[in-house]
């Protein structure tokens, strides 16, 4: 271990001090911030920059350590979050040990909440508490587990599936866990696909095919998650494989002879036998990514008239009307009535409005655009215009969001092939009545286009173009602790920085889990999500921050208080020792919050990184600072 | 360092923009050799010159230059800015590209990045990195978080006065330096290229030779609208006025089957939003209209931001306007069809209009790759379902803008998927083993 290393040497503090391009200058002054740190003991140096994280903010750093000028590192800047592990990483390539360092927010803690001389001040106390722990701070070395070469994938649909062919293409075992008997997910409910056009079966085939004949892929259909436990590298998870029942046993009587990998329309692909009792299947995997998709909006009875008039229907129920019908009629046909005019009605369960659309009994709207059934819907209208040329087509849209590659070529085609556009305000959606002068509904609505002007559509058949809704994964999400969004779907870090990456380390998104994507799109999210759970998992160990309780066994006397406050089982337990019985702590089950330490009664736990006495110079250190008295002791 | 032997990599990724980072950092990741082929003077692309980005309205800088830092600092990366690739073809199993490294005279080795000769410099020059709102100098960095610090010389203004290397305490300056051939090689590449805006869209469109006065584009808004902007506040360009009304033009060039461009570029909607939100923190009096023809808000939390912004008193108008001219005061006149309204064509001034111009693919693939652009222009990938970053060519995938307009959480998605291609690509070849 070097000098550096060893934290040995009396501290000489680097105090650096963030602009953020405006961000933070524009509300603090930085020169102040600077001035005042530079006066803190043991502070060797305080500079600025208007943007630290950039490479001559980082360089400025290594450049001190490696001129020997300091020997502990205090960035000012934006929260930790973003860029903490820039910093510790600027300060081992300098050689020094990562976790002599310490950060402080005076961006979200400071200029984007207070203006004024406040903010200042404020800022100059959060950089002395700083300094007054790093002056205590001791050098620690990240936590290794061994991870397992297997990762596990929950979800079965085109998602699920892409994950695991891509992780199994990086020489990692796979386990498939699937609810239904079948794969393919809600893509099996869709006859084409958009932009392209392909068969939604074709697409299933061939991605289950893939699955099915990998040798590294164990797929298990009719599984849920039972318990799940453990840590990044080595998660013990508990399989419930149940015999299929009500829906899906009406499903499975619908197979016949199909043999493995066989997809069958609106029902999805079938894997294997399901199993004929329940069973148990435990595994150790290194990852999980989570591809348990999404669910299509059910409109409450009376929404446009579903659930009271006939002739209304969704669109997931037109495309299965569709798919059976080979044209050669000159109109579409429903239930034995002829359609001479239909009308498609989009955003229904998407992109409500608070105060003007109702909430669904639970207290939720669904804010959120869903993103694929503008393109659904054109493409709809465009087979129905093919095959159909009596049946009229009207689409009342709010906007048509046709954004994709190749999609706004359905709006042109729409257009040409006469389907007629009519333009809603949320305030002001299409009313559904029975009856009309010679068709079986009358929709009236005034069309934006037209200024306002108010029409009245006879048709015979309405189609809703419902949006897609997060699944109810409560189980899940109560047993992996797993965070949602206000849009109630799966959360991830950081869209940008950390797209496809929750919070505990080795869990993973993808697809529309997290929202709504088309096919495409949701191919991409699982490579995401692959290409980062194999860069971990291919290295055969994972490296952990060492922020964890350290007991102190000369101290413990074995009053187990800290077993039964530690929130993470496993993570503290009692082991036998020649003194008796003794706190022993599992660092990579350790969440670091300190819990035991509140209750150890004899001191003899303490967090690293977060001990006691950092904590009292932390405090000292805004003491001091707030009662003006920062100067050098 | 370019020398005239062949340099062997991973993968090669073209383009060292937030895609193409992100593409490079997963294979490096993995263990992977990669070298990031850039033509501009520095790595980053257009996201380092945005302000903040939507939806979370985080810095542009504050999230792309640890990338850029990561991605400069990886040991499994290494960087080749102010290249141009001439060609790359497969030769026995390997792509070989043939790039040209351009001269920056300042010898890289030497320049210490310490700006003396830019502060020397007696020639001043439109700063394009500023929107051309403020001047530079003929020698100078591109701006302060550019990667590489490295300073490069403008030849078509340079004097050769010689001030420069006098000053250089390295004596990196060397205006004779020439353009410098080697060759790449790599099993797998990756197309991330980019985009450009559409800026002879008025000579397109109504046979203008530019914007015009107080028309500005999205990206120069973008400027205007940064920290350290040109101005560090929002005045409108032409005569300095704090604008009192700004109006967006959706879809310039985009959506136009008679600009030859039916595509929708994907993200003007939301940065428009975005720009008009910025400006009323910065601006809170000024009126901000946005004239467009559908609002596509369908990312994560997008609509929820379009709310936002309406919510806030951002008027939204659907129309396709035309620029009618100046009024003297300097204010702008649109003309449009008031559909909503119902009263035919009607005229509206702003003090700043704000073109939401189109995307242009930055590069065509044609005869220097092995793969070809689609209908529009981007380049083209036969399976978009099963493989979406795959190109017609074996071991070439493509991600960010490069394979179509998308924003830059689509853009980092994609280049996850299209690392992950190439991985999996030289893992099949390799017997099925991750990298090295
Ligand atoms: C005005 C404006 C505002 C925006 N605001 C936002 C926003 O708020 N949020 C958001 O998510 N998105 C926003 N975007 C979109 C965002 O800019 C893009 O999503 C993102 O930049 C795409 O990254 P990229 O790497 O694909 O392309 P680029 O950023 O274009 O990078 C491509 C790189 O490739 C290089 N290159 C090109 N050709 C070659 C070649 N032949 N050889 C070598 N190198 C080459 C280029 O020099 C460049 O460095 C905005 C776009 C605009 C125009
Ligand atoms: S994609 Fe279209 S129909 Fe669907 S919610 Fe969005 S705007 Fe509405
Ligand atoms: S060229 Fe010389 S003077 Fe200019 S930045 Fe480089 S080292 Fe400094
Ligand atoms: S994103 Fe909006 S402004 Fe841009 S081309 Fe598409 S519809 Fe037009």
């Amino acid at each position: 271990m070097s000098k550096l290393n060893s934290g040995q040497e009396a501290p000489k503090i680097g105090v650096y001090v963030c602009h953020c391009g405006g961000n933070i200058s524009d509300h603090v002054e930085i020169d102040k911030v600077v001035e005042q740190a530079g006066g803190l003991a043991n502070v060797a140096v305080a500079r600025e920059n208007s943007f630290m994280c950039s490479d001559p903010g980082q360089e400025m750093i290594i450049e001190d350590i490696e001129a020997g000028k300091v020997n502990r590192i205090v960035v000012a800047s934006c929260a930790p979050a973003l860029h903490e592990a820039t910093f510790r990483g600027a300060i081992t390539r300098a050689g020094m040990n990562p976790y002599l360092y310490e950060h402080a927010n005076i961006r979200e803690q400071v200029s984007w909440v207070h203006h004024g001389p406040g903010a200042t001040d404020k800022a100059a106390a959060l950089v002395a508490a700083a300094v007054g722990k790093a002056g205590e701070l001791e050098p620690l070395e990240p936590i290794r587990v061994e991870a397992e070469a297997h990762a596990t994938v929950i979800g079965g649909g085109v998602a699920g599936m892409s994950a695991a062919r891509d992780l199994a293409a990086q020489g990692l075992n796979v386990a498939l866990v699937e609810k239904s008997p079948f794969l393919g997910g809600q893509v099996s409910q869709l006859d084409k696909t958009f932009p392209s056009g392909e068969a939604a079966g074709e697409l299933l085939s061939a991605l289950a095919a893939q699955v099915l004949h990998d040798d590294r892929i164990t797929v298990y259909t009719c599984s849920e998650l039972a318990e799940y436990s453990g840590y990044v590298g080595s998660f013990k998870l508990k399989l419930q494989r149940t015999p299929p029942s009500g829906q899906d046993q009406e499903r499975l009587s619908r197979i016949g002879d199909a043999s493995p990998g066989q997809f069958l329309p609106f029902v999805g692909v079938w894997a294997d036998q399901p199993p004929e009792a329940s069973e148990e299947v435990e595994l150790t995997s290194g990852a999980v990514v989570l591809a348990t998709g999404f669910e299509h909006y059910t409109p409450p009875q009376g929404e446009y008239g579903y659930g009271d008039l006939a002739e209304v229907i969704t669109l997931p129920e037109l495309i299965q009307i569709m798919a059976g019908e080979t044209g050669g009629g000159e109109q579409l046909v429903v239930n034995g009535k002829t359609v001479n005019s239909l009308a498609l009605i989009h955003c229904v369960g998407s992109r409500q409005i608070p105060g003007i659309h109702q909430p669904a009994p639970g207290g939720t709207l669904n804010e959120h655009c869903s993103r694929v059934c503008c393109t659904a819907s054109l493409q709809a209208a465009c087979e129905l215009r093919e095959k159909f040329p009596e049946t009229s087509v009207f689409e009342l849209y709010r906007d048509i969001r046709t954004y994709g590659r190749g999609q706004e070529d359905y709006y042109l085609n729409a257009g040409r092939a006469g389907v007629v556009f009519a333009r809603f305000a949320p305030e002001a959606p299409p009313r559904i009545e029975a009856g009309g002068e010679d068709s079986a509904l009358t929709v009236t609505v005034p069309d934006q286009l037209l200024a306002g002007e108010e029409l009245a559509l006879g048709v015979d058949l309405v189609v809703l173009a419902v949006g897609m809704e997060p699944r109810d994964n409560q189980g899940l999400v109560d047993k992996m602790k797993l965070p949602v969004g206000a849009d109630r779907f799966l959360l991830e870090v950081h869209p940008k920085l950390r797209p496809v990456e929750l919070p505990a380390a080795g869990i993973y998104l993808a697809g529309t889990c997290q929202a709504p994507m088309d096919t495409s799109e949701v191919a991409n999210a699982a490579g995401a999500a692959a290409a980062k759970a194999g860069a971990i998992l291919s290295a055969g160990q994972v490296e952990l921050d060492p922020f964890v309780a350290q007991i102190d066994q000369a101290k413990c006397v074995g009053s187990g208080a800290c077993v039964e406050a530690c929130l993470s089982d496993g993570a503290i337990e009692m082991i036998d020792t020649p003194d008796g019985k003794r706190a022993q702590v599992n660092p990579a089950l350790c969440m670091g919050c300190g819990v035991c330490v509140a209750v150890c009664e004899q001191d003899a736990i303490e967090l690293n990184g977060w001990t006691l006495g950092q904590y009292e110079a932390m405090v000292d250190a805004i003491v001091a600072q707030t009662a003006g008295q920062g100067a050098k002791a | 360092m370019p020398s005239n032997e062949t340099q062997k990599f991973d993968s090669l990724v073209l383009g060292g923009g937030i895609a193409g980072l992100a593409a490079a950092l997963d294979l490096a990741d993995a263990g992977y050799q990669v070298a990031v082929l850039e033509r501009d003077a520095t790595i980053g692309g257009q996201m380092i010159r945005l302000s903040k980005v939507f939806p979370t309205l985080d810095c542009a800088s504050c999230i792309t230059t640890p990338k850029m830092a990561a991605a400069a600092h990886h040991p499994n990366i290494t960087l080749f800015t102010m290249c141009r690739l001439e060609g790359a073809q497969r030769v026995d199993g390997k792509l070989e590209a043939r790039v040209t490294q351009l001269p920056r005279y300042v010898d890289p080795d030497k320049c210490i990045g310490c700006r003396q000769c830019e502060y020397e410099c007696p020639v001043m020059v439109d700063d394009h990195e500023q929107g051309g709102f403020t001047a530079r100098k003929a020698i100078y960095i591109p701006f302060s978080n550019a990667i590489p610090q490295l300073a490069l010389i403008d030849r078509e203004h340079c004097m050769m006065c010689g001030k420069c290397s006098s000053v250089c305490p390295t004596g990196a300056v060397d205006q004779l330096q020439q353009e410098q051939e080697f060759v790449i090689q790599a099993e797998t590449m990756v197309l991330s290229t980019g985009f450009e805006l559409m800026t002879d869209f008025p000579q397109r469109a109504y046979g203008a030779p530019g914007l015009g006065d107080n028309v500005i584009s999205s990206l120069q808004m973008e400027r205007l609208l940064a920290p350290h902007g040109p101005y560090m506040r929002v005045l409108r360009p032409g005569d300095g006025k704090e604008p009192e009304s700004i109006a967006f033009v959706q879809c310039a060039g985009s959506r136009d089957l008679q600009l030859g461009k039916p595509y929708c570029s994907r993200v003007c909607c939301m940065y428009a939003i975005k720009q008009a939100m910025l400006l009323s923190g910065a601006l809170p009096l000024a009126d901000l209209t946005i004239y467009y023809m559908d609002i596509r808000a369908f990312g994560k939390n997008y609509e929820q931001f379009f709310q936002n912004a309406k919510a806030m008193g951002v008027e939204f108008v659907k129309a396709k306007p035309v620029i009618a001219g100046n009024n003297p005061d300097g204010s702008v006149v649109l003309r449009y069809e008031d559909q909503e309204g119902g009263t035919g064509a009607v005229s509206r001034e702003h003090d700043l209009v704000v073109m939401s111009l189109a995307m242009l693919p930055a590069f065509s693939p044609e005869e220097i790759v092995p793969v070809s652009a689609a209908d529009d222009g981007f380049v083209m990938v036969p399976q978009p379902k099963l493989a979406p970053t795959l190109t017609e060519a074996a071991g070439i995938f493509t991600c960010g803008v490069a394979a179509g307009p998308k924003d830059i959480v689509d853009s980092i998605a994609e280049a996850g998927a299209a690392a992950l291609g190439a991985a999996k690509y030289m893992a099949a070849k390799r017997g099925g083993q991750a990298a090295a």
